[in-house]
């Protein structure tokens, strides 16, 4: 017996344990005392993420398919639900467990009075997003969507004596809710196209051909799925539901639940949509784009307008998710992997950076800006978490960000769309920017507090009870331990080479379906050795952290323009983009069906540009 | 925005969305046109390898059951969120902070105003004769659910109408003793447990996640199926819990008024 058929009966265990640990917490509610339901829930996350190590670990060589209830498929049709184990869906899952295990770890502390229901929730959550990474069924994929919804929502409203925390969990809902409505019409369309609900049986069936309703299905799909990643015009939810969320909350939906979304749309186009988009990548790739090009801008420029820190970060992962969306867009499997690792990096730092505003609410009192000018001076320490926390939002060397950026220049090249690393170091240098004009404001005190007059204050309710003048380990040590894992992972040897084959492995559509369909065991696919020269990468991100150092001094000193001084142009467009973030849901929704709908029509008179 | 903008502005969007949908639609196969392989080889095989004959359930809840385990997570988790949204606030739980506008006590208030009127005799007898054969119904719906439409979910439903059924009848004190949370959240956690305990029960005799191991029984009876109907009870365990929950989280406020009400009569 080979060693994952050994580990392939464990393949159940990061769902199962999750929902079965949250039904004993929920039946056993009113009895368990808190630290027992602390300790079931960190045992139960420990469980997931070792036997996930072991699955990534069994796959090294080999991707393998588990099929629930045993039932195999019958001559190239699916009657059951499977899992596609491979390297990259291992190593998602493992990112969204360590991101679970450091949300439960900071909340050991954080939340003075909570019954077992925050714990609860954080489980069916994680069993969701590791189903939704694992499985190979596109409906079953709408589930663990729709699974993650439920839980989250809940979790974004959890401080609910405040009707900001409903309204944020409310705009969540409704456009999330519409999103997933998308993702099942899409769904239905394939279905009554090809009968089929497994991915690999619904690419084969369709093969090369593409007509209008498979061309409608996808943009159903990715309009869905994006919906959640919070691209534009689907992003609006976002800052309103981070500002609310408590910082637990806010480690999840930033570090990994948004990125689903795009993962999600690779995992549907490799596995379905590579046949029917062979003869319009031209025209995919130039909405996508476009698309990921604005989400990013407008993130990054939302994100230094800021000064309630939930919401600066919650801006800036927007902007990063657009840096997600170009890399995908290139639908190589060079950018696809320099995709995934930039996730890993972006994960760890975008979490550690939300402990620290954690920690600053749970010191202070308070997440705005202004009003912490200087008043974390004697706390240096937790600072650093800024400082790293920045140099890894701008991509500097050696952070896992960096060779996710590596990588997808080197495929941007090959395209000849050499503007990429532009945008990767015009995101990089204004969100870290603004993260570095915290860290001086708050923890340096320099700057005035009325420089920076954009955006009124938002009052955030304090998350723990009493005023506090330590700041426990277990809220510091997670945060040191993600800024330098994502430091360090980069020294790891072959990691680079692992991503790679992870992502060939995952975009080879033909190996993928004989896999799923005829059982067949095929070896991992590899990429083609070749080295790459790393200069354009090294300069797009030395220019993005000078760049966000100069802009972070500049705005903290007393040469940056007061309000009056502004010039009106600029005035207009800020206001302007600030009025479009109004909160209120009926804008939301009408942007989305706009989005949809534009999407649609762009890509229908692309491909008929490009020949249909 | 303001809303006159919003409504024209949304009303031009629906309208290219809808061009789009209906230029995706034009290509579907048409009505009745059925292409694929799923439906036509379920349909032959399903009553011969579970003896289900039910196909809707055997499909629900053996060749596709992964898929049901994330359903009915979906209804558990949603039942969680909504108590844990409309769990009583730090401000009406304290009634000695001072505060003038305690809300509880305004509500109390409000209620002596307008107090509705007593359930009648007819109300009272007619649903409180129903609750017997609605407990026996629903069990029936959740064991049948391999021999004819039903199953977990539906009958789960109707299992949680007779504590209504008492609230609407008036008698709110056995309510309150019969949705006692211990007990309707150790039900609800139960039914789910249940499900993935069925699920893991594969792998210790060697099969898959949710493999169906147990004897199939005759074809047609009520014991058939094997663990079909092990996840169908279990379904309707965490349904009717998690309907009951919500059904209390959704009264409790107002039960806490009624109940001083009465008590100060």
């Amino acid at each position: 017996m080979s060693l994952s058929s050994i580990v392939a009966h464990i393949t159940a265990l990061p769902v199962a344990t999750p929902l079965g640990t949250a039904a004993v917490l929920a039946a056993l509610n009113k009895f368990l005392p808190r630290r027992m339901a602390d300790t079931l829930a960190i045992l139960a996350t420990l469980v997931t993420l070792f036997t996930e190590t072991l699955l990534l670990y069994s796959v090294r060589s080999q991707p393998f398919v588990y099929w629930y209830g045993g039932w195999a498929p019958r001559s190239g049709a699916a009657l059951g639900i499977c899992f596609v184990i491979d390297p990259l869906s291992c190593a998602l899952a493992m990112l969204i467990s360590v991101l679970v295990l450091v949300a439960f770890v900071f909340s050991l502390r954080y939340f003075d009075s909570i019954g077992t229901m925050f714990h609860v929730l954080v489980l069916g959550f994680l069993a969701a997003m590791s189903g939704f990474a694992f499985t190979g069924d596109l409906f079953n994929l709408f589930v663990f969507f729709e699974l993650m919804s439920a839980s989250a929502f809940a979790l974004c409203g959890y401080k609910n004596e405040e009707t900001t925390a409903q309204q944020g969990a409310l705009n969540f809902a409704i456009t999330n809710t519409i999103g997933a409505f998308l993702v099942l019409c899409g769904i239905a369309m394939l279905y009554s196209r090809t009968g089929a609900l497994n991915m690999a049986q619904i690419g084969r069936a369709l093969g090369q051909q593409s007509d209008a309703t498979v061309i409608t299905a996808f943009v159903f799909l990715l309009v869905g799925f994006y919906v959640k990643a919070a691209i534009f015009p689907f992003h609006f939810w976002l800052a309103d539901a981070h500002a609310v969320a408590p910082t637990p909350v806010c480690i999840l939906l930033s570090g990994i639940m948004v990125q689903l979304g795009v993962y999600a749309v690779a995992r549907v186009y490799w596995a379905i949509m590579a046949g029917p988009f062979a003869a319009h990548r031209g025209a995919l790739m130039s909405l996508l784009l476009v698309i990921g090009t604005i989400t990013s801008l407008l993130g990054a420029i939302m994100c230094f307008g800021q000064r309630h820190l939930k919401r600066l970060l919650a801006f800036s992962t927007i902007s990063h998710t657009g840096l997600l969306v170009i890399g995908f867009a290139l639908l190589d499997p060079h950018a696809l992997s320099g995709v995934a690792l930039y996730v890993a990096g972006h994960g760890l730092v975008k979490a550690s950076l939300f402990i620290g505003a954690g920690i600053l609410l749970h010191r202070y009192g308070s997440v705005d800006e202004l009003e912490l000018r200087g008043r974390a001076q004697r706390h240096h320490f937790s600072g650093i978490v800024f400082l790293l926390g920045a140099l890894g939002l701008a991509g500097v060397p050696p952070n896992l960000t960096f060779l996710g950026e590596h990588a997808i220049d080197h495929a941007a090249t090959l395209v000849h769309q050499d503007w990429i690393p532009v945008i990767f170091a015009f995101s990089g240098a204004i969100t870290s920017a603004a993260v570095l004009r915290v860290y001086g404001r708050v923890y340096l005190g320099w700057g005035d507090r009325e420089s920076l007059r954009t955006g009124k204050q938002i009052p955030e309710e304090r998350e723990t009870a009493g005023p506090h003048h330590r700041i426990p380990a277990v809220m510091i040590l997670p945060a040191f331990l993600m800024v330098i894992a994502a430091l360090g992972l980069t020294l790891t040897p072959k990691l680079r080479r692992a991503a790679e084959t992870g992502a060939f492995t995952m975009a080879d559509t033909a190996a993928y379906q004989s896999r799923v369909l005829d059982g067949a065991h095929l070896p991992n696919t590899f990429a083609p050795p070749g080295q790459t020269a790393l200069t354009p990468t090294l300069i797009s991100t030395s220019c993005a952290i000078v760049f966000g150092l100069l802009l972070a001094a500049w705005s903290l000193s007393p040469l940056w323009p007061k309000q009056d001084v502004i010039v009106r142009p600029f005035k207009l467009v800020m206001g302007g983009l600030r009025s479009l973030h109004s909160g209120h849901v009926g804008d939301y929704v009408a942007f989305l069906t706009l989005g949809a709908a534009a999407i649609g029509i762009v890509l229908g008179l692309l491909i008929r540009r490009f020949g249909m | 925005m303001n809303p006159r903008f919003r409504r024209y502005f949304f009303l031009i969007s629906v309208v290219a969305f809808f061009g789009v949908f209906a230029w995706g639609l034009h290509d579907l196969p048409p009505f009745g046109h059925y292409r694929g392989p799923y439906g036509d080889i379920l349909n032959h095989v399903a009553v011969y390898e579970r003896h289900a004959t039910d196909v809707v359930t055997a499909v629900n809840f053996d060749y596709r059951g992964f898929d049901t385990l994330g359903e009915e997570s979906i209804l558990f988790m949603s039942v969680i969120g909504t108590s844990l949204l409309l769990r009583p606030q730090k401000k009406e739980t304290d009634n000695n902070d001072g505060k003038a506008d305690n809300s509880l006590q305004r509500d109390l208030d409000e209620s002596e105003r307008r107090r509705a009127p007593a359930a009648s005799d007819a109300a009272r007898v007619l649903t409180l004769a129903l609750v017997g054969p609605l407990i026996v119904f629903g069990w029936y719906i959740v064991t049948h659910g391999q021999l004819t439409p039903g199953g977990g979910f539906q009958g789960g439903v109707i299992l949680a109408t007779p504590p209504l059924l008492v609230y609407l009848a008036g008698d709110l004190k056995t309510f309150k003793r019969i949705t006692r949370q211990e007990w309707v959240e150790a039900i609800e956690g139960a039914g789910i447990f249940g499900f993935v305990l069925v699920g893991l029960l594969g792998l210790f005799v060697g099969g898959a996640f949710l493999q169906n191991l147990l004897p199939l029984g005759q074809t047609g009876s009520v014991i058939s199926a094997g663990t079909v109907a092990l996840l169908n009870i279990a379904t309707g365990l965490a349904v009717s819990g998690g309907f009951v929950q919500l059904i209390y989280v959704f009264l409790e406020q107002t039960l806490e008024v009624k109940l001083r009400v009465q008590g100060g009569k």
